[in-house]
């Protein structure tokens, strides 16, 4: 024993030593336990945190951008809704297919259409002819495990705001009612005439406060392109002929874009379990409500909300107002949410300072990412490049293929499924945030390519084809399995369950 | 699970930081390996992959993406101890070439 070692046989040297050791593994365990908590923690899935706006939390303002990162090509021309929107259409094609059957035409302008797209008229068809049939009968086969998803999904979607009652010129309007509450006399109602603001910057930030308090994760304001408004209008919008041309009112000037996410477990559950009928829910009650204080303020407001409650395009308009950027699939990336938001639009035209659009390596980040497209059982979602449409160029998704998948699915309606895989769409923790900072920042596209490759070796998912319902060849798969509470034979005796008995 | 995102856990963890590099520092002495500088930044570059391993593993099960906690585990695991060898011959250059009398093996 040397002279400096305490007689219990240990040196402060020797326990430094130790205790480094010690301390190594120590860290070590800390780093792998916080790491565990960051990815179980839910305060990572964004939208929940809405009343003050923290959800909003990447910095825009560095990647601003004067232009919008779509690029306009040709002479652009507004959407006819009527075909191009794949609801409207496949509806008008139901109520006129029988006739056609029995050796009719389809009228107009359903006819010019399928002449120009016959590939579209196939796919109606397939769809009316086979899919459906053969889903009513899966349903009723295989249905019964996704019970508390539907249940779930139609209590997300019973409340909702009245439906828009007439066309802009009236309903947009206020319509003073009572008086004497409020200065002014506005009682209830919208203000006698429109009040005057002070700023137009203040004006924006108030809207965003407020659409925050009223529960809006992101939310953006912008001049409405009218590119991005329908050439005519869609039913059930308060239109009296949808047959005539759409005139932009003078008032629909700006565009208030607002946001929440799918309630992001069942969201990883797609394309079954899932639902949009949450986050559309939210989005409609929050656009109802800041129509509601636009007018109260005494100017024009009128709502565009999900389902297909719309007189115009919502993703441009997004990437317009600086929420995010156009994706592959069709649907407008954030920062925040990735793929998941459910947008929905005011339009108004209380003066307002407007939002740029951001640039943070989106297009670039799709060009090569291709997950979605990957992954996409109907093959709705092109592996190619961009195709000029309506003057402008972009990535174009085959929407019956599309919807052709949605109504063949088994439990919610509807798929998602390039909404769960997205790199983007991925919870707010240290990995995923550093990642995003990382391609938004690297002008190289080293990153971008680096990570789409460690997701594609890292992240697993079923094979595209077992999403389809069985009797399509198809194994119900999902893309993660549902949360616990979705789980329905863990709740309810099925008939399955019974024979077992 | 909320003390892993306050500043105590932080605090905690460069505490025993500090008591690692110490305890690290005193055994090179004692072992009579030379630490200058560059030595500490290959350290840190080491000490930053593994932790990131580790925190990728355990966000990824967290996640519930064991799949991807595995692979990335050894992917990211092999790199560490792969770039450790190499650190670890980086940290030994100079080891015992100091007259100092020791009891430990070069």
């Amino acid at each position: 024993m040397s002279e400096n070692q305490p007689e219990s046989g240990v040196s402060r040297r020797q326990f430094l030593k130790g205790a480094g050791v010690v301390s190594g593994i120590a860290g070590g365990a800390g780093l792998g336990l916080f790491g565990y908590a960051a990815g179980r923690d839910p305060h990572t899935y964004l939208g929940w945190q809405n009343e003050q706006g923290a959800s909003q939390t990447f910095y825009r303002k560095r990647y601003e951008v004067e232009e919008p990162t779509y690029e306009v090509v040709g002479p652009t021309s507004r959407p006819d809704a009527r075909v191009e929107n794949i609801f409207a259409r496949r509806g008008s094609f139901r109520i006129q297919y029988t006739r056609v059957k029995e050796g009719g035409e389809f009228e107009e302008p359903l006819k010019s259409y399928y002449d120009n797209h016959p590939q579209d008229l196939e796919l109606d068809i397939i769809n009316q002819e086979e899919i459906m049939p053969r889903m009513m009968q899966d349903q009723a086969t295989y249905g019964d495990q996704f019970l508390l998803a539907v249940a779930w999904s139609s209590a997300m979607g019973a409340v909702s705001p009245l439906p828009i009652s007439g066309p802009p010129q009236e309903a947009d309007f206020p319509r003073p009612r009572g008086g004497g509450m409020m200065a002014g006399g506005m009682g209830m109602g919208g203000a006698p005439q429109p009040l005057r603001l002070k700023d137009p910057a203040k004006t924006a930030l108030l809207i965003k406060k407020l659409a925050h308090e009223f529960g809006s994760t992101l939310v953006g304001i912008t001049e409405l392109n009218p590119d991005w408004v329908y050439g005519y209008p869609l039913r059930g919008r308060g239109f009296e002929n949808v047959d005539e041309p759409l005139e932009i009112p003078a008032h629909w000037k700006y565009a208030i874009v607002v946001g929440t996410p799918m309630s992001w477990d069942p969201m990883y559950a797609n394309p079954n379990y899932g639902t949009s009928n949450d986050a559309y829910s939210r989005s409609r009650i929050i656009a109802a409500r800041l129509a509601a204080f636009i007018k109260a303020l005494g100017y024009p407001a009128r709502t565009h909300t999900p389902g297909n409650s719309y007189d115009l395009m919502v993703p441009p308009i997004a990437v317009d107002a600086g929420l995010g950027e156009h994706g592959r699939h069709g649907i407008v990336i954030t920062p925040e949410l990735g793929s998941n938001i459910r947008p929905a639009i005011v339009t108004t035209n209380m003066p307002m300072a407007t939002d740029k659009p951001i640039d943070f390596g989106v297009q670039d980040f799709c060009r090569h990412c291709k997950v979605c497209a990957e992954n996409c059982p109907s093959g709705a979602i092109t592996l190619g490049d961009k195709v000029e449409v309506r003057g402008y160029r972009r990535f174009k998704v085959d929407t019956a293929k599309c919807n052709n998948f949605w109504t063949s699915n088994l439990g919610n309606i509807g798929c998602r499924l390039c909404v769960s895989v997205c790199p983007y769409t991925r919870k707010a923790n240290w990995l995923h945030r550093t990642a995003l900072k990382l391609t938004a920042n690297d002008p190289t596209g080293l990153s971008e390519r680096t990570l789409t490759a460690l997701q594609k070796g890292m992240y697993d998912a079923p094979d595209p084809q077992t999403y389809y319902m069985p009797s399509l060849g198809g194994e119900n798969s999902s893309y993660r399995e549902p949360p616990w509470w979705l789980k329905t034979e863990d709740f309810i005796e099925l008939e399955a369950d019974h024979a077992d008995l | 699970m909320q003390i892993f995102n306050s500043g105590l856990f932080w605090f905690v963890e460069g505490v025993l930081c500090c008591v690692t590099l110490l305890g690290l520092k005193a055994w090179a002495q004692d072992r009579s390996i030379p630490t200058p500088w560059w030595k500490w930044v290959v350290l840190v570059l080491w000490v930053s992959l593994a932790g990131f391993t580790i925190a990728f593993v355990g966000t990824s099960f967290g996640e519930g993406e064991s799949t991807a906690a595995i692979r990335g585990g050894m992917l990211f695991g092999i790199l560490a101890v792969l770039s450790g060898v190499g650190a670890w011959r980086l940290w030994m250059i100079g080891a015992g070439s100091s007259n100092q009398v020791t009891d430990a093996k070069p």
